[in-house]
């Protein structure tokens, strides 16, 4: 028997409005949120006395198809005080967990027993991390575990984002009203943008926020963008979606709504009060065309055709303002039923024409928002809320008034700032499957297989964006040799090198090559949009370059596409020859200008980082991530040597051996475990000399001087083991070129070849080490 | 079941979060004549947002007719209870 407590109930909804739902009629209060990347799942707790409940919404993964989709009563929690222990007990009895390992669910770890031995219940253990624990150090007995868990978890599926993941909505607009109240309106309306720009708000959310921030433009000095928005139906919600929606991409839009169905009035006292509106918005609703007798339908047509004509004309002539033009849709094919609805003037007809003909008969410099491919992209029944219209006449859903909003910016956008120019890509996982480091050109995922044709299918959409004029570019941390390859060798790759404006493989934080791509490009950060499929390295690009736009990109590869549209940042009034060759000229001109590097920002931009590192002597709980990491880095590695944990425990055994591990955090994440140092004495020599067997680190922390920060410890060491002189090699394989001059850079001095092709190397006086580092050794 | 006080506490929460304003308090008599900004459009969003927080949805009729919050109060009670004229 394993003794623990009922920890919490778990329940698996389908959405977020469901878990509101439950909760409203339960009258539970909801607590913290938590993305669980094993699981593809958000956890959110209840709070408050008594037991506690779990939500589960599963997008994707094993847990979305729980109940056929349905979700339900899902499983029960067990507290246990160490999830080790209960493994071992379990273990004894022959049941076995269905993880190898503890899941890390922020502040706690979890496992599920195998269903087979509780008759079908499903039971997960729940060993609690001490809150004070947990940001400084993990209990004792299952570092190990944790580990391994925070290895699993900062690889490329990072679960949440560093600076610790997706708020809760009513938390977000808590805190921003608490600034508010403070004085501090400015910093309520950046929280309110940040949380937009994350995607964090529903609907319903993001029409709150419009309503917010429209309070904050009114008490702000800055000059906003002023827009008239007019409709035959009541506009409100959609013009406060769209202040919101434009706030979320760094312009402040303040609107100014008409009475509900008096356009041509409200143009005229717009126009004779001499106030300038920047754009003018115009909203037409279909029941003026087609309430009308059967028969009537064309009349009525060219009715709204000269309305709108006249309306036009009025923002023309004397308002000088930019023009948007709604188009009209239908929410029921009407009594005639679909078949026949999309012919003899039914409905569907009627609006298809009214449409045809807006587009033709509009001025050549104004936008037109398809309302019809709005509405059929989303599903007129979630777009559409009868209701709505019954009580005020605006006849979109939350959702809908939301998608109407983000058309309308990106047609404003487009008018005023002009399309986004650069689409930053990521490659591994992003442009293909799997990592081409790893498995060579070839052996992506590419073309073939359910994986392959969706990664395809991306990189034709990435080329067919920029034969229309959208500059490609590619920042990806690879060897550069590797990242080019496949474009050069794998003929199933749709892009070829030859599509892209700009080409950056290294090592280096994508911030700081985002930013030389936009010095080489001469263009303005803000015409980036970044898509990559790591969540940390979008993070990143959002903390660091908060002018650029970061794609929110699905796990599934599947629906990249769809997820790069759904920002509509290539939307453009109208497109040229010229767009056909701007990446030839980009790239001639970006070849001509070279590339060349800030030295001083690049160490503004390391300090700024706030790196911590954490040099510990290797002992048994190490052990394990110590020789999978010896196992698996190829790139930096200088003698590649594939020790077991039996010939790393040897080694140590040897007297003034060096076995040294190197923990690094910064303001972003804590990376864990990230560099390995082995040595043993060398014999023979006349003075007392370490020779380094082994110094490998992960990619991860590559050109941030977390090297001079390993040789600063490496050097440290050596000198209470009472060494004098430090000798090292590098036996170069087809994967280390990273570190071929690593020793020479550090001031190391060659001695000559030795075995494998290699290079002795010798630091003869260990006293005068002077390598400048950005990280901080705790005090 | 949630007793009136208890539907009247949860309610001011809803109220505070729609109007942005965590002092707002709130009474059986409170009205639109009571509350800054409780216009007919704001009138929409605090019933979408009681809706959702009590899991319940109302019709156009009920929406119409309410005076004050003491009747939002009295028809949220009835239509937790299942009663008839709840369609829930």
């Amino acid at each position: 028997m394993i003794e623990g407590r009922l920890h919490h109930v778990s329940i698996i909804v389908p959405d977020d409005e469901r878990v509101h739902e439950l909760a409203g009629l339960l009258g539970l209060t909801l607590g913290r949120r938590q993305y669980v990347a094993q699981y593809e799942a958000d956890c959110i707790f209840t709070t408050g006395n008594g037991g506690v409940i779990e939500f589960i919404i599963a997008k994707s993964g094993k847990l979305s198809k729980f109940n056929k989709g349905m979700g339900g009563l899902h499983h029960i929690a067990i507290a246990v005080p160490d999830l080790e222990a209960t493994k071992q007990q379990l273990a004894e009895q022959g049941i076995p967990l269905l993880e190898t390992k503890p899941v890390d669910a922020g502040p706690i770890y979890i496992n599920f027993l195998a269903p087979a031995y509780t008759r079908g219940v499903i039971v997960e253990y729940v060993q609690e991390v001490e809150p004070a624990a947990a940001s400084q150090e993990l209990p004792k007995v299952t570092q190990a575990a944790a580990e391994t868990a925070r290895a699993v978890q900062s690889s490329d599926t990072l679960a949440t984002a560093p600076d610790g993941g997706r708020l809760d909505e009513r938390d977000i607009f808590k805190s921003a009203r608490s600034l508010r109240a403070e004085g501090r309106a400015e910093e309520a309306a950046l929280r309110l943008r940040e949380a937009l720009r994350r995607n964090w708000l529903s609907p319903e959310g993001i029409e709150k926020a419009g309503r917010h921030i429209a309070g904050f433009l009114g008490e702000s000095s800055a000059k906003p963008l002023d827009v008239l928005v007019l409709g035959q139906c009541t506009t409100h919600w959609v013009s406060n979606c769209l202040t919101a929606v434009a706030w979320g991409c760094g312009a402040a839009v303040r609107t100014v709504d008409g009475q509900y169905d008096n356009v041509i009035q409200e143009l005229m006292t717009a126009a004779a009060s001499g106030r300038r509106y920047d754009a003018v918005v115009l909203v037409p609703w279909s029941e003026r065309l087609l309430g009308g007798e059967p028969g009537e339908g064309p009349a009525r047509a060219a009715e709204e055709l000269a309305f709108w004509q006249r309306a036009w004309q009025i923002v023309a002539t004397q308002m000088s303002s930019r023009l948007i033009q709604v188009g009209y849709d239908w929410v029921s094919p009407g009594a005639v039923g679909h078949h026949l609805s999309g012919r003899r003037q039914g409905p569907v007809q009627l609006v298809r024409q009214m449409n045809e003909s807006l587009q033709a008969a509009l001025p050549p410099s104004a936008f037109f928002v398809d309302l019809d491919q709005a509405s059929g992209t989303m599903g007129r029944d979630r777009f559409y809320d009868p209701r709505r219209y019954a009580w005020t006449k605006q006849p979109f859903s939350e959702a809908g008034a939301a998608r109407v909003a983000q058309h309308l910016w990106s047609g404003i956008r487009a008018m005023v700032n002009g399309p986004k120019k650069v689409l930053v890509l990521d490659l591994d996982n992003t442009l293909w499957g799997g990592v081409v480091g790893e498995t060579g050109p070839l052996g992506i995922e590419i073309g073939d297989g359910a994986a392959g044709e969706s990664f395809k299918a991306f990189q034709q959409y990435a080329k067919a964006l920029s034969q229309r004029g959208v500059l490609l570019a590619v920042s990806s941390k690879n060897n550069p040799a590797d990242a080019r390859e496949p474009f050069e060798k794998n003929p199933a790759l749709p892009l070829k090198l030859s599509d892209f404006a700009a080409f950056e493989a290294s090592w280096e934080p994508k911030s700081v090559a985002i930013a030389r791509m936009a010095k080489t490009l001469q263009l303005g950060l803000d015409s980036f949009v970044f898509f990559d499929d790591n969540p940390a390295e979008r993070e990143h690009v959002r903390q660091m370059l908060p002018d650029v736009e970061v794609v929110d990109v699905p796990e599934e590869a599947a629906q990249y596409i769809r997820a790069l549209e759904a920002g509509q940042w290539f939307e453009a009034l109208d497109l040229t020859a010229e767009d056909a060759e701007r990446t030839a000229q980009y790239r001639a001109e970006a070849e001509r200008r070279g590339l060349q590097e800030s030295f001083a920002s690049m160490d503004d931009y390391l300090r700024s980082l706030d790196m911590r590192g954490d040099v510990r002597d290797i002992d048994e709980t190490d052990l394990p991530r110590v020789v999978q990491l010896l196992g698996k880095t190829n790139q930096f590695n200088l003698t590649t040597r594939r020790h077991s944990v039996e010939d790393v425990r040897a080694l140590l055994a040897r007297p003034r051996s060096v076995g040294l591990t190197v923990r690094i955090a910064d303001r972003f994440a804590d990376y864990g475990l990230v560099a390995v140092i082995l040595g043993t004495e060398q014999s023979g020599e006349t003075v007392p000399t370490l020779r380094v067997d082994t110094w490998l680190m992960s990619c991860r922390v590559i050109a941030r001087t977390v090297e001079e920060f390993c040789l600063d410890a490496l050097v440290r060491a050596a000198r209470e083991r009472g060494f004098e002189r430090i000798v090292g090699e590098y036996l170069p394989t087809k994967k280390n070129q990273l570190v071929a001059d690593l020793y020479d850079r550090l001031g190391f001095s060659r001695t000559g070849a030795v075995a494998d092709n290699g290079m002795g190397y010798a630091l003869d006086d260990i006293t005068q080490v002077s390598a400048t580092t950005f990280v901080a050794r705790p005090a | 079941m949630m007793t009136k006080d208890e539907i009247l506490q949860k309610l001011q929460d809803v109220f505070r979060d729609v109007f942005e304003d965590d002092e707002l308090t709130i009474h059986r008599e409170s009205s639109a004549e009571d509350v800054e900004g409780w216009d007919s459009l704001m009138h929409v969003s605090l019933m979408i947002n009681v809706e959702r927080a009590f899991g319940s949805k109302f019709s156009t009729t009920q929406v119409a007719s309410l005076k004050n919050v003491g009747e939002l109060v009295d028809l949220l009670e009835s239509r937790l209870a299942g009663a008839p004229g709840g369609r829930v």
